[in-house]
């Protein structure tokens, strides 16, 4: 089954090359087929090759195509790793890939770029398959810089949308500092370590490096640095949610299950290098944590229906952080397969009702979707429960290993896991009550439009939410009766830290979760469809009129002055204060440094011989006056 | 003055490099062409002057048909030079630098 | 030594061909020609032929030559529609272009600096006049006269800088400069010599503050033309800046100046001021051509790295052989598609190139590849072409981790500016549909040099190891 894993990335670029030289020429039907086909058979040979790990058979092994570069002191072959973790996101990324795939051709089928789309989209799954079965870090940059590059083109898919050019130039110049920290790390690895192939590399570190001395931590803090720009990290996050300018289905496969985990998955294969650099761990564990909260409590008052889900990636990808911070590489990976799972069930199930809406995005305009779009309204209350940690559903399990880790470290963290868990849960409903109970607001031509996506793009949506139904019973911990088969089934790679309570603990931590998040259901079901409240437009607080029907329930004010007074003032206050003017002008200022310089000095060039020539004189004489301070 | 010029070849160096200012301070502050060719033919012929000093200091012939060299150079460039301001002259009507400045930023 | 003669016997055919009338076939013979001048050229391979001691073939003049033939091969492949039009007359620019590429040759395969001088000369010469080859044209004449006399200033500051040397040494040949030098102290005006060759040859290859030549004239210039300055041109200047150094300067130093030379302080100036200077005004332009000719100027702030590590480390060669083909191939790429966009909308503006990736996706193809490998991402050549570079000088000097984080800087805002013509290209506007006409052999010279670009992303040692055969 080895000879056969160089199809896996060819397929879709074969896809790519077809669709990118005779897309515009084949009818639509024919496009889409090549698109989904490709990805599908890339998947069935993945699904051989995991079988193949699964029995025992695969264990690590690297394939050499051929040398990359091989002259004195640098070697550098084109080669893939096949092993546990590899395996485990090539089929993420082809399975989850193929369903989009086969969402998209229903979701898009009316666009006029559809060829286009599918070129984009098979370009990415090539460029991510290398970014993860790469044995080298520089076949990891490769596809690390396409699926940027393929990111950056769907982003600005539609070219109408106004706001595409200052969302593709945050997300352009966010990633660039990521990549700038990513090279530099990649360099001083190969300036100590003098390879950059993962065995050589992660073979030597312990030679090469004491723990905790100053090149490692430059080294692993500058790949972190690459991490923070493209899984979305504080203070390199806000692209994230300006990048739901982009085809909801490229928001489901791009922004929410493949390329923003990219930053995961790198860490995670070099869990040595992390190890041995405890600060830059802790450095992890707070950014992580930091923005599963900030991100959190921004989505609170959020109105767009992707704006939401893009927070909620945001701050899932703070957890995802957070465990490995904690130094529980397998349990973020964990994480990262349940959520590709739900996430691109939301977002998918987003698109099913933005597609229903005829474009409206906003949740303040939905309402009593439920008896209209059945399949989608189950499987978004799927998606929604899985998310919010309710056992048996997928993400419960992940989330609560990470926060089992938390505690382990110090309650406090443990508390914090679970604030931003509770936040999570209760922005989740709330968009999910708003859009789907209650009474219709959109207006009466969306109303007449309402109708159920096609099978193309439910059949996508049933599949995923059995994945996040089950998905969780990979790693049923040992409290429960599990054995962590996911942690045992990735220990070859990552080791699994050991979790040291005893058992009445555990089953008291979760069952606290369990309980608060069961609560925070219920005040957003009161809030939102027995009192049928709808969010007002954002800034203006709530009037005195309705003041005096929220006195007539204590319990609606404690959770008002709880939820809708302070949060929502924090959450506001992070938003604009922060987010909008601190790092949006930082990001933009940056930008607009680089034009301004660029507007000032072109002054310089005239146009007129005569000052040119001064200048190059003045030039000269600068040179000399250094040769004559040398000598 | 007297400690300047106490080593012949120093002389020359001097006299080449005041030659060679005098023309890139001609091509800065000159605005008609023609006589920003000749300035560009002062430096070269400071060049000149200080090649054959040296040639003759290390008793080496090789500085001296350097020399012929950049006469010929010389005489092919200003040729061309003198072509492309004829050309230039025909559509501007002008000799001067400053008719030509469109091409900027 | 008989590449030089048979190409300079190519020029004198071009020229006599409308006395002889053989104007239609002139394209083949010169492609025929250039073959041939390969062929001749790889019979030199690991001869080390030194002739008369002023010019010596080895591998690295062989290498060389050979990109520089290369270039010109693919050079005259692309651009023979544009001297097919009654605009120009095609025998007399065949005639000096060829010229020109002698100049070329000669300037990397020189031992004496005398040959360095004529190399120089005879490779700019004919280029003054073909910059001006529009003569109704006012952006031509300007671009003709621009270059002309920052070009003959520079040969001034460039010999005078040769003359010092000279006086230091007593020698033009450069393996005697080096052991001249030795380690004995040279005199002051020695150091002043190289610091003007360093001048010198930084107008060449447009390093910051001598670069100002470069926008304007690349953009008056016939595109082509300027397609010839930037990829031709600068090898050779590269070539010829790298060789001298490596050989005479290597330990033109101070014994109290322990790390490096005079020069490369010097050379370390300009390569912080091309890379920031050049990136930043590129990002701003509006018009692709301005834009690729700064680009071409921050592009010369990484070569120039070569050359500031020629002296410790060996293999820098051929990270700027590789360095030299793939920026190379991909602007002689760039500047097709510019050429023939510009010839459709009149334009050569980025707006211009607004829904080409609709009307003509192979041309959107091939310039979006090229844009990718000039701005350095994998796997395109260029690419690898950075990261052996980077590479190289680390390994050469680790405190200078400073100056590659320049120069990674520099690349991550090239790539905002190579990536804003890319999104024009797929950028849609109803008003400009109408397809670029272009012909069926020259879309596939343009995919061969992109399909070429891709390899060497692949198979960089093709180039890399030539070095050390």
């Amino acid at each position: 089954m080895l000879n056969l894993v160089f199809l896996i990335p060819l397929l879709p670029l074969i896809g790519f090359v077809l669709l990118g030289v005779f897309g515009s020429k084949l009818p639509k039907f024919v496009s889409g087929a090549i698109a989904c086909t490709t990805v599908l058979v890339s998947f069935l040979i993945t699904l051989t090759l995991l079988g193949g790990v699964l029995s025992g058979s695969i264990v690590s092994e690297t394939i050499t195509y051929f040398d990359w570069i091989n002259t004195d002191g640098i070697y550098l072959p084109m080669s893939f790793l096949i092993d546990p973790l590899s395996v485990w996101m090539m089929t993420i990324i082809t399975g989850v890939g193929f369903l989009i795939h086969l969402y998209s051709a229903g979701y898009m089928s009316h666009d006029e770029g559809f060829a286009r789309y599918f070129t984009f989209l098979n370009l990415f799954v090539f460029s991510m398959l290398m970014l993860v079965m790469g044995s080298n870090f520089v076949v990891m940059f490769a596809g690390w810089e396409g699926v940027g590059f393929c990111s950056y083109m769907l982003i600005g898919f539609w070219f109408k949308n106004t706001n595409y050019n200052n969302a593709a130039k945050k997300a352009f110049i966010m990633n660039r500092v990521g990549d700038l920290g990513f090279l530099i790390g990649m360099l001083l690895i190969f300036v100590k370590v003098g390879s950059l192939e993962y065995a050589t590399v992660f073979g030597q570190a312990p030679l090469v490096f004491e723990s905790g001395t100053t090149d490692i931590v430059v080294i692993t803090l500058c790949l972190f640095v690459g991490a923070m720009g493209k899984s979305a990290q504080i203070p390199l996050y806000t692209w994230l949610p300006d990048a739901m300018a982009g085809p909801t289905p490229v928001s489901a496969l791009i922004h929410a299950a493949t390329m923003v985990t990219a930053g995961i998955y790198m860490i995670v294969r070099s869990n040595v290098l992390y190890t041995l650099a405890p600060f830059t761990q802790d450095f992890i564990m707070i950014i992580g944590l930091c923005t599963a909260l900030f991100a959190a409590t921004i989505g609170l008052v959020q109105n767009d229906i992707k704006k939401v889900l893009a927070y909620s990636t945001v701050s899932q990808l703070g957890y995802m952080f957070f465990a490995l911070g904690l130094g529980a590489y397998t349990t973020g990976l964990f994480h990262v397969t349940t959520h590709a799972f739900f996430k691109a069930l939301l977002f998918l199930g987003s698109g099913s009702v933005i597609h229903a809406m005829s474009g409206e995005q906003d949740i303040r305009s939905m309402g009593g979707l439920r008896k209209k779009l059945p399949i989608t309204f189950l499987t978004f209350l799927i998606g929604t429960i899985a998310i919010a940690g309710i056992p048996p559903f997928a993400g419960f399990f992940s989330k609560d290993e990470i926060l089992a880790y938390a505690y382990q470290r110090s309650p406090i963290l443990w508390a914090l896991g679970i604030l931003g868990a509770l936040m999570t849960t209760f922005y989740m409903f709330r968009m999910f009550f708003l859009t789907f109970f209650g009474e219709f607001r959109g207006t009466e031509h969306q109303r007449s439009h309402l109708h159920e996506s096609p099978l193309i793009m439910t059949l996508p949506l049933m599949i995923l939410s059995i994945l996040s139904i089950a998905g969780g019973f990979l790693g049923v911990p040992h409290v429960l009766g599990g054995h962590n088969w996911f942690g045992h089934y990735l220990s070859g790679v990552a080791p699994v830290k050991e979790l040291a309570l005893d058992h009445s603990t555990e089953i008291l931590l979760m069952s606290i979760s369990v309980a608060l998040v069961l609560v925070v259901i219920i005040i957003a079901y009161v809030i939102y469809v027995s009192k049928k409240q709808v969010p007002v437009s954002e800034g203006s607080t709530l009037t005195t009129p309705h003041r005096v029907l929220y006195n007539k329930y204590y319990i609606d004010e404690l959770y008002d002055a709880l939820f809708s007074k302070t949060l929502r003032w924090k959450s506001e206050w992070f938003y604009k204060l922060l987010e909008k003017g601190g790092i949006d002008s930082l990001v933009n200022g940056i930008g607009k440094g680089v034009q301004w310089s660029g507007k000032t000095l072109r002054m310089a060039q005239t146009g007129n011989i005569s000052t040119y020539l001064f200048l190059m004189v003045l030039g000269i004489i600068l040179l000399l006056i250094i040769t004559g301070l040398l000598v | 003055m007297e400690n300047l010029f106490s080593n012949t070849l120093d002389g020359y160096l001097f006299l080449a490099s005041l030659l060679f200012a005098i023309g890139v301070l001609g091509i800065l502050i000159r605005r008609n062409i023609i006589i920003i060719f000749m300035c560009v033919e002062l430096m070269l012929s400071a060049v000149n002057l200080l090649l054959t000093a040296f040639s003759v200091h290390h008793n080496d012939p090789n500085g001296q048909v350097f020399v012929f060299f950049i006469m010929a150079v010389a005489a092919a460039e200003i040729t061309i030079g003198l072509a492309i301001l004829v050309m230039i002259y025909r559509n501007t009507g002008s000799v001067s630098i400053d008719s030509l400045k469109k091409l900027k930023w | 030594m008989k590449t030089i003669i048979l190409l300079s016997v190519l020029g004198i055919v071009a020229m006599m061909a409308d006395i002889f009338k053989y104007r239609a076939v002139l394209w083949y013979l010169v492609l025929a020609g250039i073959g041939a001048a390969v062929g001749l050229e790889l019979l030199e391979w690991n001869q080390n032929m030194p002739y008369y001691g002023m010019l010596l073939m080895d591998n690295y003049a062989v290498a060389f030559s050979c990109i520089i033939l290369g270039l010109l091969f693919v050079w005259f492949l692309v651009s023979r529609d544009s001297y097919t039009g009654q605009e120009f007359n095609d025998a007399d620019h065949y005639a000096l272009i060829l010229f020109s590429s002698v100049g070329a040759l000669l300037m990397v395969s020189f031992v004496d600096l005398s040959l360095m001088f004529l190399g120089i000369e005879i490779l700019s010469i004919p280029l003054y006049i073909l910059a001006g080859s529009r003569k109704k044209d006012l952006s031509s004449n300007e671009s003709s006269l621009k270059y002309f006399l920052m070009g003959s200033f520079t040969t001034g500051i460039l010999l005078f800088g040769i003359t010092l040397v000279y006086g230091a040494t007593g020698t033009f040949h450069i393996e005697r400069i080096a052991s001249a030098i030795g380690n004995s102290t040279m005199p002051v005006y020695f150091y002043t010599g190289i610091a003007l060759l360093v001048v010198g040859f930084g107008f060449k290859v447009s390093a910051v503050p001598f670069h100002f030549w470069t926008p304007d004239v690349y953009q008056g210039a016939p595109t082509f033309i300027t397609a010839y300055m930037s990829t031709i041109v600068k090898t050779a200047g590269f070539a010829g800046f790298y060789r001298l150094f490596s050989t005479s300067f290597s330990n033109a130093r101070m014994p109290e100046l322990m790390e490096g030379t005079t020069w490369s302080i010097l050379v370390i100036v300009l390569i912080v001021l091309t890379i920031v200077i050049g990136n930043l005004i590129a990002a701003y332009q509006t018009n692709a051509k301005r834009m690729l000719a700064y680009s071409g100027v921050a592009q010369a702030g990484y070569m120039l790295m070569a050359v500031l590590v020629s002296q410790v480390e060996d293999n820098t060669k051929s990270s700027l052989m590789l360095y030299m083909a793939s920026y190379g191939l991909a602007t002689l790429a760039a500047f097709t598609v510019l050429y023939y966009v510009q010839k459709s909308k009149g334009s050569d503006e980025f707006e211009a190139f607004t829904s080409l990736g609709k009307t003509n996706p192979l041309l959107a193809a091939v310039l979006t590849i090229s844009m990718l490998s000039l701005a350095g991402i994998p796997p395109t050549a260029g690419f690898f072409a950075k990261f052996y570079l980077f590479t190289s000088v680390l390994k050469a000097n680790p405190s200078l981790l400073w100056l590659v984080g320049v120069a990674i800087f520099g690349s991550l805002v090239s790539v905002y500016y190579y990536f804003k013509l890319i999104i024009s290209m797929y950028g849609s506007d109803e008003k400009s549909t109408a397809e670029v006409p272009t012909n069926m052999a020259y879309q596939f010279i343009l995919v061969a040099i992109v399909l070429i670009i891709l390899f060497l992303g692949i198979q960089p040692g093709l180039i890399t190891n030539l070095a050390n055969l």
